[in-house]
């Protein structure tokens, strides 16, 4: 008996740790971009335009402007806010995963860290979709395979110009709204 | 090995009870919690305003009660109570643009030099010294010693109306023009009476109305000087926060006989001692320790200011320059000047942030912002390439070299920005070349496009034979950082530079703890170290063998 409880709770930590140490990882991704904070912003919101599947720019916020105003200081960190109508109004119209709405609308942040280069995150839609069963996880998939190409970059095309979507760049306030979420 | 099996059992058990939570995450509900009201926010401090203290009226003065045509009739008018300040002037780098090294005797500043953005003003005079505090300087005939030529308004212009534009040698427009031109815009013609009876201190404005706009763009130049410093927040600097302590440039840059403290030719990269009243007679009033003292930390943070005999005050305090989005050019490459569209005409293109990148007229550039700065031994000195030095094309040239070594008493680790470039050189001479680049004329490379009359023209009037051959060559220079402070909870954290890849990585002389080590030492230490856990794992292993033993014999 002391056997089967020891070893219950040696599986508790074994898992736990595993969780522990790889849950972020899987949940998120992080990439580095080859292009400076603004053009790797520029060139997503330009994928996403051109990506079809209902995709729009909800708005572009920057985390950083609230510290500023402040007094403190963080490297920039852009977030650009995305929604496709296609993949949201399934979701939305089920009350039972309405509470998902807070997950919209997606968002992709490019960032700089302390080493001075640019870098991407993102969430893992089709896993994080998958904890949620087959409706969201077969949705998230299909915004998973978008947003793969989203982060997909033609260096031979010049920089496009960074749409800067209401007061959400500027201020760090509320985003424009031009979004489908 | 019913045990066993009982053993893995209850493993996954564990395992499917703690997955449980995550599978039936869409089914779990919460309790709506209701915040408790906040309270209203407080009122935001009003934008602290420095009251005048001045004890007179210039609008009463009868010599400003005039219709002034030009800017050197209301200097006139000016000199006739501040008798001596055309004179104070004309020993400063603002009228001069020399600086004589006090080491080597070398003659710097921008009449000399070749820098890596717009290169040299020589030729060039009529649009650059829109940022000179004088009139009329158009050619090498310029007279310095005409005391009527100072431009008084440029720094004490309170209305901020008072603007000089490229083009017109230093002299404000005196009619409506249209500036950029063709670009619809319009520039009011200086209200030269009402600007003269509205002086004060130099303000922020006044001094970036040249300092933040460096190299023909905003913050292009220094990387810590743009015009987000006109009404900068805490966050952006410390002692110019408009709603806080509200510095103006002239408060660090203490000015005497109109002498302006701080010059980045001599900096005051090594000052030692305690803080002193500030405005008293002082060598470096501009540097931080002349209010902070060099061991400005105290309680649980004195051990920083062990620090200070090696770092600089703005290593940790400037953790990154361009703290905005305004950003700044970290290169220029002229090599692209002159390509153009495929339509054969000139054209520009902006960044995604919308900064120049690229023009015809002047290659092309990239910038950066929130930018983590270089870091290199400096005692405040540094050595320059002035007009007609020789370079080795083979290897990129440096502009100026930041004196100062390891462990020397007067050298300090500084924060730089160090701007890359690509310029032309004589290829057969060696030495950078000057080129004419402003202007309608035949030989302007920017009328024209043409490098070679450009060249020709730009190398005459530095006085200087051009071989007629050039090529491009990478150049690199060195801007020591020293504004943009911020707040204390912003500065750098120890782990920033004492780990491996940290800030410092590339700073030799200097042992730091957690970025050097002794790899004979580290390994013995490690052994050590794997000695002993060995030696506790045998022990404990052996105390319970022989317990278990023990007990098998009783």
């Amino acid at each position: 008996m002391v056997k089967i409880i020891g070893g219950f709770f040696a599986g508790v930590t074994v898992i736990g740790l595993l969780v522990y140490n790889f849950a972020g990882s899987l949940m998120f991704r992080e990439v580095p971009s080859p292009f400076g904070v603004e053009e790797t912003v520029a060139r997503i919101q330009q994928n996403i335009l051109n990506a079809g599947n209902g995709w729009s720019l909800s708005g572009l916020r920057n985390a950083a402007k609230p510290i500023e105003a402040d007094g403190g200081n963080v490297l920039p960190v852009l977030m650009i806010e995305a929604c496709s109508t296609k993949y949201s109004a399934p979701i939305l119209k089920d009350d039972s995963l309405r509470f998902l709405s807070n997950l919209m609308p997606c968002k992709i942040s490019v960032y700089k860290k302390n080493d001075g280069k640019t870098y991407i995150g993102l969430m893992n839609a089709q896993l994080i979709g998958s904890l949620f069963g087959r409706k969201v996880g077969e949705i998230m998939g299909h915004v998973a395979a978008d947003q793969a190409k989203f982060i997909v970059f033609d260096a031979s095309k010049p920089a496009p110009a960074m749409i800067k979507g209401g007061s959400g760049a500027a201020g760090g306030g509320a985003a424009g709204a031009a979004g489908g979420c | 090995m019913t045990s066993r099996l009982k053993y893995l059992l209850a493993i996954a058990a564990a395992g499917a009870l703690l997955a449980a939570p995550a599978t039936f995450a869409q089914t779990a509900k919460l309790e709506p919690i209701i915040a408790p009201p906040t309270q209203p926010a407080s009122a935001v401090p009003a934008t602290a305003k420095a009251e005048t203290a001045s004890t007179a009226d210039h609008s009463k003065f009868k010599a400003l009660q005039q219709n002034f045509k030009t800017g050197p009739q209301v200097t006139e008018a000016c000199l006739t109570c501040h008798t001596e300040a055309a004179k104070q002037v004309q020993h400063t780098k603002h009228w001069t643009w020399e600086s004589v090294d006090p080491k080597t005797g070398q003659k710097r500043g921008k009449k000399n030099i070749i820098n890596n953005y717009c290169t040299s003003p020589v030729s060039n005079e009529k649009d650059c010294m829109a940022c000179h505090a004088g009139y009329g300087w158009k050619d090498n005939s310029f007279d310095f010693t005409v005391e009527k030529n100072v431009d008084c308004l440029i720094c004490h212009d309170t209305t901020g109306t008072y603007r000089k534009l490229p083009g017109y040698a230093g002299h404000p427009v005196y009619e409506r023009v249209e500036f950029p031109k063709d670009s619809g815009k319009f520039v009011e013609a200086a209200d030269l009476k009402k600007v003269a009876q509205s002086i004060g201190l130099p303000s922020r404005s006044n001094c970036g109305s040249c300092h933040f706009f460096g190299a023909g763009g905003n913050g292009a130049k220094h990387g810590d000087l743009d015009s987000s410093l006109q009404h900068p927040g805490k966050y952006l600097d410390v002692h110019m926060d408009e709603k806080g302590l509200n510095f103006s440039c002239v408060t660090c840059h203490a000015t005497e006989k109109h002498e302006v403290s701080g010059s980045r030719y001599n900096v005051a990269a090594a000052v030692k001692g305690p803080a002193h009243i500030r405005g008293k007679t002082d060598a470096s009033p501009a540097a931080c320790q002349s209010c902070h003292s060099d061991k400005p930390h105290s309680g649980r943070m004195d051990i920083l200011n062990t620090h200070t005999a090696k770092i600089a005050c703005q290593t940790c305090h400037i953790p990154e320059y361009a703290r905005d989005a305004i950003g700044t050019e970290a290169s220029w490459d002229w090599s692209q000047a002159t390509v153009m569209g495929p339509d054969g005409k000139p054209f520009a293109r902006k960044d995604s942030a919308g900064r120049r990148a690229f023009d015809s007229k002047k290659g092309a550039w990239v910038w950066d912002s929130y930018v983590i700065p270089e870091y290199r031994w400096f005692n405040g000195a540094s050595t320059y390439k002035v007009i007609g030095d020789k370079i080795d094309p083979s290897q990129t040239v440096h502009i100026n070299e930041v004196g100062g070594e390891p462990n020397a008493a007067d050298s300090r680790i500084w924060p730089v920005k160090v701007h890359r470039g690509k310029q032309p050189y004589d290829k057969v001479n060696n030495y950078l070349t000057v080129q004419h680049t402003g202007g309608e004329d035949d030989t302007a490379l920017w009328h024209n496009y043409d490098w070679q009359k450009a060249i020709g023209a730009g190398m005459k009037a530095a006085g200087l034979p051009y071989s007629g051959e050039y090529g491009f060559v990478s150049t690199d220079m060195t801007w020591p950082i020293t504004h943009m402070v911020a707040p204390e909870h912003d500065a750098l954290s120890c782990a920033q530079c004492h780990s491996k890849n940290g800030r410092l990585q590339n700073i030799a002389g200097v042992y730091m703890p957690s970025r050097d080590g002794n790899r004979l030492l580290d390994l013995a230490g490690w052994t050590l170290v794997l000695l002993s856990l060995l030696g506790v794992l045998i022990h404990g292993g052996l105390r319970i063998y022989t317990s278990k033993k023990k007990e098998q014999l009783k």
